[in-house]
């Protein structure tokens, strides 16, 4: 048995099947019928001759039968005419009267006919003797008009019932689509359903009550997303909260220690922890945050944004950071807060390791493109890998981060559709790019369709 | 001059209130938003130090109440949240300024010093840095305490860098500020008049630095 996925197609294949069943066997039914009807008629003709022939029969006043027919009928059972024949037998069998000259019975006494013939035997009282007077037609000269309205049945009155059949087909598709129309619709507002707009839900008016069910359990699952989200939302606040507070507390008594021995350290120790503290909430609001496909952000201001933020860091560790490439908006599909923190990030990373006196380069592009470039040692290539790793360190010796600030940038943007690659420069240093789709642009998924 | 402390963590509070009391601030601290609503309504305070996060309610919702009421106390939010769209919305609502947690002390009193040295606000009309005083009225320059000359343009430009120091002034900002908002401004005008200054600054021995970020803007900080 074919499959087909869609509802409409089955439908269709399965009226298609019984209408060509029908389209076969609705002639012959209609054929046999006819035939049946057409022998009918015949078999009440020839009775209807059989009765005519008997009302002919008299008794002459020696008891003995005689037929008198007129010349029409004469003409009919003329042996010229071959078409039709009648014989009348007493109750014996004998052959009173015949259209045959020669008396030749038409049913011989093996019961075999000469030729194919049908007719009709009636019994009739005349004079107290009972007579069958026997009527036959000659088949290889029945009625022509009726025999051509036989034969013809198909090429004159068949066809007729196909095309019925493919109204009726067209007809029930068009019901059907009708009736499917609401589930349609449902299916589209499905596909504007993302966990960046958990807020819609599956319209139930108009729904067939059979698929009903289906609808409403999936709206309630929509409900519990949702509840979900949220909740993930709200805990990642109040985790921030939760652990910022402390630390602000910390890094404030810290500070009123002075220039106290180790206060230097211990505010650097505040930074780094800091810094995973903001990174681990990052990585929790990116798995509830979701892009709004519709949403554009202008590269180079976020870029700007960025490097603005940063550069007082840079400065503090005599590195220097700057902006490069265009200065013109580049507007590409994205989440402005995304952008920044994956970039952020990237620059943050870049500075960590680029020499003291060298400078970190951001620059962007508008094919849709930033480079963050550093004067650092590079990075290995057997490790290009694996950086994007949650947790990963290059050198483990090093305390100051937790590995977590590539793969933010990893899964920024995956969620883009973006590429990120990393390379090393000839003259030293590491080279990370990544690559937007511009605002204008179709994304790749849709593409394709 | 008075400033209230809106925070429901008492230690954060109290060590935050010891910081301010150290640079010259006598402060109130409340821990929700309902006591900070009475306490503006029954004190003249200076400014508003914000925690957005308050057992009875979103601090945001407290600063859109007074903005509502067209207060212009002054408001510098204070918050663990610090996504760039929850600082674009605290600063819709109404916040002069915003400070991520953690944060040093010695920021938040710059922070607020710079919010109360706008025009119209209590603290006095001088700006510092380093050896560098600016009195903002008058618009005079002091370096060690002797009264050098500049030219309005290259004022306006120490200015705005003085008043957001430590941090990048978009170049955008400096040519507006300079400039008005109209009229036509020659591309590389901002980079004569900070390199003026720049230069300046040094013959006149102010341990000032002013950095170029390229493609972004200046800072002004000191030389250290």
């Amino acid at each position: 048995m074919l499959r087909f996925k869609s509802l409409t197609w089955r439908v269709v294949f399965l009226h298609i099947v019984a209408v060509a069943v029908v389209a076969i066997f609705l002639p012959l039914v209609l054929f046999w019928l006819l035939t049946s009807e057409v022998n009918h008629l015949h078999r009440d003709a020839m009775r209807d001759q059989a009765g005519v022939l008997g009302e002919r029969l008299a008794v002459k006043p020696d008891g003995s039968l005689t037929l008198n027919l007129p010349d029409s009928l004469k003409d009919l059972y003329s042996e010229a005419y071959g078409r039709y024949q009648y014989e009348i037998l007493d109750q014996s069998g004998r052959v009173l009267f015949s259209s045959h000259k020669n008396g030749e019975p038409i049913v011989r006494p093996d019961g075999s006919p000469p030729g194919a013939i049908a007719g009709a035997s009636v019994s009739k009282d005349v004079g107290g003797q009972t007579v069958r007077i026997q009527v036959a037609e000659d088949l290889a000269h029945r009625d022509v008009i009726i025999d051509d309205i036989i034969a013809n049945f198909f090429r004159r009155v068949g066809w007729i019932t196909i095309p019925v059949l493919l109204i009726l087909l067209a007809t029930d598709i068009i019901i059907f689509r009708r009736a499917i129309a609401s589930l349609v619709r449902a299916s589209e507002e499905a596909k504007s359903i993302g966990p960046a707009r958990t807020d819609v839900r599956l319209p139930t008016q108009k729904i067939p009550s059979e698929i009903l069910p289906l609808v409403t359990a999936v709206n309630q699952a929509l409900d519990r997303l949702e509840d979900g989200f949220r909740v993930q939302r709200q805990f990642t606040a109040d985790a921030a909260h939760q652990l910022r507070t402390p630390l602000a507390i910390l890094q404030t008594r810290i500070e009123t220690l002075g220039d106290r021995a180790g206060a230097r350290e211990l505010q650097a120790d505040i930074e780094s922890m800091s810094r995973i503290v903001r990174q681990l909430l990052e990585i929790a609001e990116l798995d509830t945050v979701v892009l709004d496909p519709s949403e554009t952000a202008d590269l180079r201001a976020v870029c700007a944004e960025v490097v603005g933020s940063i550069a007082p860091y840079a400065l503090a560790g005599h590195k220097d950071i700057a902006l490069r490439g265009t200065n013109d908006p580049v507007c590409i599909r994205g989440n402005a807060e995304m952008l920044q923190r994956a970039i952020f990030n990237l620059a943050e990373n870049a500075i960590k390791y680029t020499a003291r006196e060298t400078s970190v380069d951001v620059e962007v592009n508008d094919d849709g493109s930033v480079r963050v470039r550093d004067c650092g040692p590079g990075i290995p290539a057997s490790e290009h890998g694996l950086i994007f790793q949650r947790f990963w360190r290059g050198d483990r010796r090093r305390t100051d981060g937790a590995g977590l600030g590539l793969s933010i940038v990893r899964e920024v943007v995956e969620d883009h559709s973006a590429t990120v690659a990393v390379e090393n420069l000839p003259s030293g240093g590491a080279q990370f790019t990544l690559r937007f789709q511009l605002a204008g642009e179709m994304p790749a998924d849709k593409r394709q369709n | 001059m008075r400033l209230l402390i809106v925070e429901d963590n008492i230690e954060l509070a109290r060590l935050v209130a010891a910081g301010l009391l150290t640079a010259g601030y006598e402060t109130d601290v409340v821990g929700t938003v309902g006591e900070a609503r009475d306490a503006v309504r029954s004190v003249k305070y200076a400014a508003m130090i914000l925690d957005l996060n308050l057992p009875d309610g979103d601090g945001l919702s407290l600063l859109v109440e007074l903005r509502r009421r067209m207060d212009p106390l002054p408001v510098l939010v204070l918050t663990a949240r610090d996504g760039l769209q929850d600082r674009v919305t605290g600063l819709r609502n109404g916040a002069d300024d915003y400070l991520a947690k953690p944060f040093a002390v010695v920021e938040l009193v710059a922070r607020l010093e710079a919010i109360l040295r706008r025009p119209g606000q209590l603290l006095g009309s001088s700006l510092n840095l380093a050896n560098l005083v600016y009195d903002t009225e008058s618009r005079q320059i002091f370096i060690d305490g002797i009264p050098r000359v500049f030219s309005a343009r290259e004022t306006s430009v120490l200015e705005i860098l003085l008043r957001r120091q430590g941090r990048v002034v978009p170049k955008k900002n400096v040519e507006d500020h300079i400039f008005g908002l109209t009229g036509e401004v020659a591309s590389n005008a901002v980079e004569v008049y900070v390199s003026r200054l720049r230069k300046q600054l040094g013959e006149y021995g102010a341990r000032i630095l002013i950095h170029t970020i390229r493609g972004v803007g200046y800072l002004m900080a000191e030389e250290k």
